[in-house]
């Protein structure tokens, strides 16, 4: 039991911790000489977050424009190219240069960031949803459904998350939406152990025994005070795995199990030009940037909402 | 003792549930290791070259029988033979299980060390200045795609500096830039967890008394941090050492290494059954004793949990979250 | 909290760093030297040899798979050897050679003095062991017939140096199958072992009789290919004919491409296979060597399956093949080693006949075609017939150079005429199926290597590749019984000129009833380092390391 405890913690201080920016920066401003005493303005210190959370939140915006309306930031097709500019480096007309077969990496991007954003989103909604329903479900039911439940998320924790991915692709076919699903299931079990003690901890709170005490019934009650006090985290987790799930997709991708062409894809793009780091670095560099920027931003963001939690 | 037993049963309980759903999964892909393997058409076999061949390896035996045989085969010891290959797969496990191995704990021990630095990197006071560049470290680790870190790490650390060979090098040389490239993304929840760690015992009353009294901060730090970062930092060697071995197999790919991860990527493509099975139950079997040996290891890190605990297990509705 | 303008610096900082770095390493290369003057060979040294994948057993039927042939050419001799230039046969195992009249027995001397490296004699009785084995196959021990030997019946050993084969039909192309890796002779006790026992893991207990022998094997690594000192009976025509030159070859397995180029650039391999096409500029630009040995077979292109109901229509693979740019392919894609193809077999194969002139590029042409085959433009740019669009499948050809690359740049220009070309890329499995079945992958990708006349056969023929799914899988008819029996011609006429003209006459009708596209002639591309000389390699591009010799100090 405690073991699911200690994992389901560890797991939100991965997802919580360090990440946690008001309460944290409040506490790295005093940091580097603690005991001298606080300095900093208010104003100062939740200000500064704020502008990274405006940027990171400004740049999300951006590539969901892109997701949604490319044709408005590229005049190229992201599939049709013309051989005669094969190779090119980064240039004023092909911002991100060409590959292989003339066709604009930059429009690739563009266009590509409605498969990456929405393949992520699939892979965070499998794992938020699957999990979550098993974790509520588990933290607030007896001690044996409890304790099937958490061996079932045991399996697929013993099942290597490679093989578990791998085989849901080959079951499913090739795809961004199947790819998804299967980074999706890998993150299963992470929900499902984090929103469990959030649940349990949220249980033992005065206020719920209190809730309990007064009558209130066990759904209700679930749903009224239990839910929205362990949801923070869990979200948080799910900001977070935003950014891992467009890792994995790409770490798909260079193992060949990527999204079938001519699909433009960020991971399948950086995987695929890889080959050329030598040669044409653009073709994985470029790309590679926009997803860093990406996860970084969604960190953030993750980052912000915990914070929200923690100190409400 | 009882709570041991219990612990046993369910572990069994779990090693069986994943070779199960392991056969299932691996049953209900499309085709088969032998369609894959004579099938091809560049083998140019006739149609009753394959049948033949389907007949000799059994491949139509029914499923239950199937699933029965090899179960009984693995409670046995004997895990079978590669289909792809015809090695078997107790040489196969051999042969790669201890490089994967080392890789992994050199890994996970860099990744620590490599946290440390950056959480004390974030804490010095001479370089409060760029103190955040180190904050957002982990975050930026977490970012890169571990194929691009090892086919960069190779350009410039092996081509361009000429500092480490990646052909065939040394037994001490060979792991410098893979265990490298296998760190860094995982020293990031690592450094994650200190640096909150640090932020989180910095924030306690207790510490302006201590420091009152005349302690010297570092090893109040120190201490306390110390207590407060090993626990979650073990159980996420019990998580993130499974995933490791799974992980790997970029890190195996980008270095030319042999390993568990690579070998499950290409039994996955050749649907090798055989192997695949034994590498689940090697690895729920390492899942199930890391989480035991965690489990068992707590209260003698952290006396604080050892009533504790023998309440939870007296009284499991009150259990609640410990290090947090 | 972290300003992002710091942690955007810092990103940039790195990944400009790492670029520039990665940039340089192609240029800063050793200064090259100068192989030209090569002296006199070497004797000694150990060479570092990169392949690209593991090998997957060492069962000579089984060696077309590039790893494995890789390793069995430098292990097993053969009874004859093809020169892969003249691609004229000698005497290597066997001293002479004759057929009867209609090809269906043939006789070999086998030459006195071979042993196999356990030290047991090569005589007739174990070449008849060997051919009985990969001539009939063994599906109980798993082990497969040879696809290169057609016809086989039995053997008979007449005495120690004498061994005659029969066959059931005529089998003119039996000579050149024993000169191929597939026929590689194996010693008594290993011709015994087990499918199992010939994978990965024990290949040091393949035992043939040539120049090299294995050591050092870890499975998924690579191994050593270790020099037999006793070696002398390389075939006349080889330029060594002791001793190997080199001690040892260390094949290392680097499956990344640009691990491979760079680790050569950087002095750490003396020879790496599977050089891409976009590496080599690279590769000679800082002085080091390019080899291509081409592979003398059906040229790497597209067979079109005519019995799917779309291809059906001859209109229709015409205007695909006038619709397809193969210049601009080669030119965007490949380098010159990579000849644009003018016939479906290699200019390089033997009874190659010019059939260019049926695979001109004519968009126009390609266009009219379609509108007069029925398939109107639609709104979206993607032609239509009877509301269904004029969609194609083509397999992602894996082990072929670029083939990713190439379709993807045929399915631009395709859509240019209105053809919607989709590449399959999938699970091994769901592949395996899909290619067999003409309703799912329409066009196949693919080439086959072989210096024999048969090679034609291999391709097409329905019981043996059948790419272009002439014998449909589901009920085993065949669409053109005419096709069947030109190929069957081919692999059975006895007489040289007239099974000549039967090739001939296969690439004619290929060309004229618009099969296929061949794209072009298929190298197999090694890059040496300058200290690395002698390379040679087999008929269709394995690596033959007798006569390779390095002056590295």
């Amino acid at each position: 039991m405690s073991i699911d405890e200690r994992e389901a913690a560890a797991e939100r201080e991965i997802s919580v911790g360090g990440t946690a920016p008001a309460e944290r920066d409040e506490r790295a401003a005093r940091l580097p000489d603690p005991f001298t005493p606080q300095r900093r303005s208010l104003r100062e210190r939740i200000g500064r977050p704020r502008i990274a959370v405006v940027l990171s939140v400004v740049w999300l915006i951006l590539v969901v424009l892109w997701a949604l309306f490319p044709s408005v930031f590229t005049p190229f097709d992201p599939i049709a190219g013309n051989a005669a500019e094969a190779q090119q480096a980064p240039s004023l007309a092909h911002p991100f240069g060409t590959d292989a077969t003339g066709r604009d990496m930059f429009s690739r991007v563009v266009y590509g960031s409605i498969n990456s954003l929405s393949g992520a989103l699939i892979a965070v909604s499998v794992g938020f949803v699957i999990g979550t329903a098993i974790g509520v479900f588990a933290g607030s039911s007896r001690r044996l459904v409890d304790d099937i439940l958490m061996r079932i998320v045991d399996v697929f924790l013993a099942i290597p998350s490679l093989l578990l991915s791998l085989s849901i692709i080959i079951l499913l076919g090739f795809g961004t939406a199947q790819a998804a699903i299967a980074v999706g299931f890998t993150s299963v079990a992470a929900f499902a152990r984090l929103s469990r003690s959030e649940v349990v901890r949220v249980r033992g709170t005065d206020y719920v025994e209190a809730a309990f005490a007064s009558g209130g019934r066990f759904l209700p009650v679930l749903w009224r005070h239990v839910l929205p006090n362990s949801l923070n985290a869990v979200l948080a987790l799910a900001a977070l795995q935003f950014g891992t799930a467009v890792l994995s997709i790409s770490t798909l991708g260079f193992l060949g199990y990527g999204a079938p062409p001519p699909t433009p894809e960020w991971g399948l793009m950086i995987a695929e030009g890889r080959n050329y780091v030598a040669t044409a670095w653009w073709l994985t560099t470029l790309p590679g940037a926009v997803v860093v920027l990406v996860v970084l931003s969604a960190n953030r963001v993750s980052a912000a909402i915990a914070a929200r939690g923690r100190i409400s | 003792m009882r709570y041991v037993l219990g612990r046993l049963g369910q572990a069994a309980a779990v090693l069986l549930a994943a070779f199960t759903v392991a056969f299932i999964l691996l049953q209900a892909m499309p085709g088969d290791a032998i369609m894959i393997k004579f099938e091809n058409p560049e083998l140019g076999l006739s149609p009753d070259q394959i049948a033949a061949l389907r007949q000799a390896y059994g491949a139509d035996t029914p499923l239950p029988a199937q699933y029965l045989h090899s179960l009984l085969g693995f409670l046995g010891g004997d895990f079978g033979y590669s289909i792809q290959s015809g090695t078997p797969v107790r040489q196969l496990l051999a042969e790669v299980v201890p490089g994967t191995l080392i890789l992994a704990a050199l890994g996970f021990v860099s990744a620590v060390i490599l946290a440390v630095g950056i959480t004390i990197l974030a804490n010095l006071p001479g370089l409060r200045r760029i103190a955040d560049v180190f904050r957002s470290l982990p975050s930026l680790f977490v970012a890169v795609p571990v194929f691009w870190l090892g086919i960069v790490l190779i350009q410039v650390f092996s081509f361009q500096l000429r500092l480490i060979p990646v052909i065939n090098p040394g037994p001490i040389e060979g792991l410098i830039l893979p265990v490298l490239t296998l760190a860094v993304p995982i020293s990031a929840p690592i450094a994650q967890i200190l640096i909150r760690s640090v932020d989180d015992v910095l924030g306690y009353p207790f510490v302006a008394v201590v420091r009152a009294r005349g302690a010297d901060p570092w090893w109040i730090l120190w201490r306390n941090v110390a207590r407060n970062a090993v626990l979650p930092a073990f159980t996420m060697a019990g998580v993130l050492f499974g995933e490791l071995i799974g992980g790997a197999v970029v890190t195996e790919t980008v270095f030319g290494r042999a390993g568990v991860g690579r070998l499950t990527a290409d039994a996955v493509t050749q649907q090798d059954t055989p192997i695949l099975l034994a590498i689940v139950l090697l690895s729920a079997t390492a899942f199930v004793v890391i989480n035991l040996v965690v489990d068992l290891l707590y209260p003698v890190l952290d006396p604080r949990l050892g009533p504790r605990r023998r309440a939870r297990v007296a009284a499991p509705r009150e259990r609640k979250v410990v290090s947090v | 909290m972290p300003k992002p303008r710091r942690i955007l610096a810092g990103l940039a900082a790195a990944t400009v760093l790492a670029i520039a770095l990665a940039g340089c390493s192609a240029n800063a290369s050793p200064a090259p030297g100068s192989s030209t003057e090569a002296g006199a060979p070497v004797t000694g040294g150990t060479l570092v040899y990169l392949e690209h994948q593991t090998h997957t057993g060492l069962y000579p039927p089984g060696a077309g798979f590039y790893p494995n042939g890789g390793i069995v050419n430098n292990i097993a001799d053969r009874l004859v050897y093809q020169d892969p230039k003249t691609l004229e046969f000698e005497p290597w195992i066997a001293s002479k050679w004759e057929s009867n009249a209609d090809a269906t027995e043939y006789t070999f001397t086998i030459r006195d003095g071979v042993t196999f490296s356990d030290g047991t004699p090569l005589d007739a009785a174990v070449v008849a062991k060997n051919f009985d084995l990969y001539g009939l196959g063994d599906p109980a021990r798993g082990l497969t017939v040879s696809e290169a030997i057609n016809n086989y019946e039995s053997s008979e050993v007449v005495d120690k140096n004498t061994v005659k084969f029969h066959f059931s039909a005529p089998s003119p192309g039996f000579l050149q199958a024993t000169s191929t890796i597939n026929s590689g002779l194996l010693s008594d006790k290993t011709l015994d072992l087990t499918f199992e026992k010939f994978g990965p893991g024990n290949a040091a207990n393949i035992i043939g009789s040539g120049p090299f022998t294995v050591e050092n094997e870890k499975i998924g690594t690579g191994l050593d290919l270790v020099a037999r000192k006793d070696y002398k009976w390389a075939p006349k025509s080889w330029s060594n004919q002791g001793r190997p030159y080199l001690d040892r070859i260390q094949i290392t397995v680097t499956p990344e491409a640009s691990v491979r180029v760079g680790a050569l650039l950087a002095g750490q391999a003396g020879l790496v296979r599977n050089v891409e096409a976009q590496d080599e500029p690279q590769v000679t630009g800082a002085g080091f060597e390019v080899f291509a040995p081409q592979t003398n077979g059906v040229n790497n292109g597209l067979s079109l399956r005519f019995r799917n109901e779309k291809l059906s229509d001859i209109r229709v693979r015409q205007a695909l093949i006038a619709g397809i740019d193969r210049a601009e392919l080669v030119k965007t894609i490949y380098t010159k080693n990579y000849p644009l193809a003018t016939s479906v077999l290699s200019k390089t194969a033997l009874g190659y006949v010019n059939t260019e002139d049926k695979f001109a590029y004519d968009p126009k042409k390609a266009e009219t075609l379609l509108d007069e085959a029925g398939w109107k433009l639609g709104s979206n740019g993607i032609r239509e017939k009877d509301g269904k669009p004029l969609t194609l499948v083509v397999n992602e050809a894996a082990p072929q150079p670029r083939s990713f690359d190439a379709l993807t740049l045929v399915s631009q220009q395709l859509k240019k005429v209105g053809v919607d070309l989709q590449i399959l890329k999938a699970d091994a499995g769901t592949y395996a199926k899909a290619i067999q079945d003409a309703d799912q992958v329409q066009i196949y990708h693919s080439m086959v290597g072989r210096a024999d006349l048969d090679v034609i056969k291999s391709q097409f023929y329905s019981k043996n590749r059948n790419t272009l799914l002439n014998r449909d899988n589901s009920d085993q008819s065949i669409g053109d019984p005419k096709l069947e029996e030109l190929l069957e011609a081919v692999a059975s006429t006895a007489d040289p000129k007239a099974r000549i003209e039967a090739s001939q006459t296969v690439q004619k009708y290929l060309a004229d009833e618009a099969y296929v596209i061949p794209f072009f002639e298929e190298p197999q591309v090694f890059a040496a380092a300058t200290y690395v000389h002698g390379f040679a390699s087999e008929s269709v591009g394995r690596p033959s390391f007798d006569g390779v010799w390095i002056d590295k100090k």
